[in-house]
């Protein structure tokens, strides 16, 4: 039972890798939309704000047909891409981190935006009285305060994207080692006649990596509070 | 020299202010709500004047008719807040350097045991302020504010919410950075007792207008309604 | 705390970079292996032909199987695969019109039939199919699994047929449309649904379904699996497709029920 075969083994890495490469990159881009929404006002912003969450409520298929029509080799801008930079997205991994960092940003947006909001605005003030420029408050100030809320939206993008599937599907489609993650791969094997062993097993792994993502996503969600105390 | 000349809206309320200023410790003298802390909002940078100027020894902080008006962080004026904003993820010692770091100044070791030893902050250094007393945490707020090396301090109540123990616990200290930090200092305060033994020039703020300016002789006998 | 502070963000950086630098890896290459996308119903019979071949000449294979017609729109829309395996010539006719086959390396590889099938448990058994066959009588309530019929190979035979029979109106809103052959065939297996319509070669690698009934030859057009290189094939690709005409890849083919139509070479 315990046995994992090197296809499965495949999956897993890739999920990993993919997921990993999606959060790093979402990460710094989320801070800075997080930041905007918490902190600025300016017009359109709930349209940009709406925009932010469509990956939530449209249809996984839908956002992947999207990114195919964008990013596909024939696509608007991933023709452009792929000729003058060499940079390819479809059917390859890096079109699965794509699409699975697209899915889970409103996940990693919302808790680095809750934390942004809560760390007290005054500080950020006393910060510029004593010569900070906007800038080094943020990195001195308001980014440290806010890095549990960062780390916690982190981990629950990740494991958003270590799930996904309908978009990647539709994006990558469904290649052994380079665009097979775990849940392509378990999609796969129940429609293989004796896969259905090889599929739980998957299923075990990938409720564990989701379990231990939520546990961590909450310890850090406590430590913000410890430290908003000064402890 | 501080020249204040401006005018700023609020909501219902507005304030019309205009003095200069050249003692070492100006008191800005009124009752709450008079308007004390939105004027030396302005005078830090955090608030802008709808229109005005104010010039600090002779630079041009705010303009509004020339449309100049210099950031709060390009000010070199250090600001004490009532409620401290001591930075919790920090302890003592790295809020003590938060302002010199920011403004890039060189270390000076004598510098910051003059001020540590002025206020009785040196058991403090690794204690974050969580940790803190009140009237440790508003010691602590003066030495960041002086270790910022500014040409202006703003202090906004620095002892309005603390008992009687501690105000007089800290007054001294108080008396002892005016006579001996050679900063010039701009202080909030709506108690007469306290400005009588700090100001040696006040502005008196009734409802956003400068009704009085002179000496301590222009502070009422009375206590103000906090 | 701010020096720890940084340096960790320095790290988290610096990952990153090396990912990101491993995003400029060239693409799907690790040279020496081939990209096939093949039928659904391949998959068995392919994966011990593919062994075969590597074990020979030492290049791996990456076999991706979807239904012909996913693979044909993935292929138009720039899919890294150097050979084609259809299960009909509608859609290795598509994919040449959108100019990604090879076309002189196509060529007619593999016949197979369609066949009836339910759950192995099941009380119907010994269903003879003709002129007049009532399938949806014999579904009665339940439920009839089979490719989607307006896109997969199989599901297209399956409609052809029981137009041909005359008993497609009265069995049609009984049908499951599933998004592959093995999709189909895994519904019956799970008795999800009580009747199929699959090939007999997916019904022989089940041991959860039994075949109760053959479809006549001359219902739908003849079963064939073309293959073809792609236009972006490697060249390691004509190798591949010399080694599907061997007779040790015959073997294995005809094994599984497939029928070889070319003459094999040694």
């Amino acid at each position: 039972m315990f046995d994992i075969s090197p296809t499965e083994w495949t999956a897993i890495q890739l999920s990993l890798r993919v997921a990993t490469v999606a959060t790093l990159v979402a990460t710094p881009l989320g801070i800075a939309v997080a930041w905007l929404l918490a902190r600025r006002e300016f017009w359109g912003k709930s349209i940009a704000d709406a925009v932010i969450h469509l990956p939530l409520v449209l249809p996984p298929v839908v956002t992947g047909y999207l990114l195919l029509l964008t990013f596909g080799r024939r696509g608007l801008v991933g023709a452009w891409l792929a000729d003058h930079l060499g940079i390819v997205f479809a059917f390859r991994w890096t079109g699965a981190a794509l699409a699975c960092g697209i899915m889970s940003f409103p996940l990693l947006v919302r808790p680095i935006r809750l934390s942004i909001e809560a760390v007290d605005q005054r500080l950020e003030q006393a910060a510029g009285t004593l010569g900070a420029t906007p800038w080094r408050v943020f990195l001195t100030v308001t980014l440290p305060l806010a890095l549990p809320g960062v780390l916690g939206g982190m981990v629950l993008g990740f494991a958003k994207a270590i799930g996904e599937f309908g978009a990647t599907i539709t994006f990558v489609s469904n290649i052994p080692g380079e665009t097979q993650t775990i849940s392509s791969a378990i999609y796969s094997l129940i429609q293989t006649p004796d896969g259905d062993t090889a599929a739980l097993r998957l299923v075990v792994v990938s409720i564990l990596i989701a379990m231990a993502a939520l546990i961590a996503s909450e310890w850090f969600a406590r430590r913000a509070t410890q430290r908003l105390h000064g402890n | 020299m501080l020249r204040v000349d401006v005018s700023k809206q609020l909501g219902a309320f507005s304030i019309e202010a205009s003095f200069a200023s050249e003692g070492r410790v100006t008191g800005l003298f009124g009752a709450s709500g008079a308007g004390k802390t939105s004027l030396i909002n302005m005078i830090a940078g955090l608030l802008r004047p709808d229109r005005g100027i104010i010039t600090l020894d002779g630079e041009t902080l705010d303009d509004t008719a020339a449309h100049t008006h210099v950031a709060v962080y390009r000010r070199r004026i250090g600001y004490v807040f009532q409620d401290a904003r001591l930075f919790p993820h920090l302890d003592v010692r790295q809020n003590l350097d938060y302002g010199r770091r920011m403004n890039r100044l060189a270390e000076d070791p004598a510098a910051r045991k003059r001020v540590i030893d002025l206020l009785d902050i040196g058991n403090l250094m690794d204690r974050r302020p969580g940790r803190l007393s009140g009237g440790e945490r508003h010691r602590v707020a003066l030495g960041r504010a002086l270790l910022s090396q500014p040409r202006l301090l703003l202090l906004d109540e620095p002892l309005g919410s603390l008992d009687e123990g501690r105000k007089e616990e800290i007054l001294p200290y108080l008396v002892r950075l005016r006579d001996e930090a050679r900063i010039p200092m701009v202080y909030v305060s709506h108690d007469a007792t306290e400005m009588r033994q700090l100001a040696t020039q006040i502005v008196m703020l009734r409802r956003g207008r400068v009704a009085a300016f002179g000496g301590t002789e222009v502070l009422p006998t009375a206590a103000l309604p906090a | 705390m701010h020096r720890l502070y940084m340096s960790r963000l320095a790290g988290l950086f610096v990952a990153f970079a090396i990912l990101c630098g491993s995003a400029f890896s060239p693409a799907l290459a690790q040279d020496n292996s081939l990209t096939v996308f093949a039928a659904a119903s391949m998959k068995n019979a392919l994966d011990d032909v593919d062994a075969a071949y590597t074990a020979k000449t030492g290049v791996k294979i990456v076999a991706s199987y979807a239904a012909s017609s996913v693979l044909a729109k993935q292929i138009e829309q720039g899919a890294p695969a150097d050979i084609f395996l259809s299960a009909d010539t509608d859609w290795m006719d598509y994919a040449t019109t959108k100019k990604a086959i090879n076309e002189p390396t196509r060529l007619n590889l593999l016949g197979n039939s369609i066949v009836l099938i339910a759950p192995k448990d099941s009380s119907i058994d010994h269903v003879t199919i003709g002129q007049g066959f009532d399938l949806a009588k014999l579904a009665d309530a339940g439920k009839i699994a089979t490719g989607d019929v307006s896109s997969v190979p199989v599901g297209k035979y399956a409609k052809a047929a029981l137009e041909k029979l005359g008993a497609w109106e009265a069995a049609a809103p009984k049908f499951a449309m599933a998004e592959s052959v093995r999709a189909a065939l895994t519904l019956v297996a799970r008795q999800e649904a009580i009747l199929g319509i699959v090939y007999s070669t997916d019904a022989k690698v089940d041991p959860a379904v039994k075949i109760v009934g053959t479809f006549p030859a001359d219902s739908h057009p003849p079963i064939i699996y073309p293959v073809a290189a792609t236009t972006t094939a490697k060249t390691e690709a004509a190798g591949y497709l010399a080694f599907l005409r061997t007779s040790a890849a015959k073997a294995i083919f005809e094994k599984y029920g497939f029928s070889f139509l070319v003459s094999p070479t040694t």
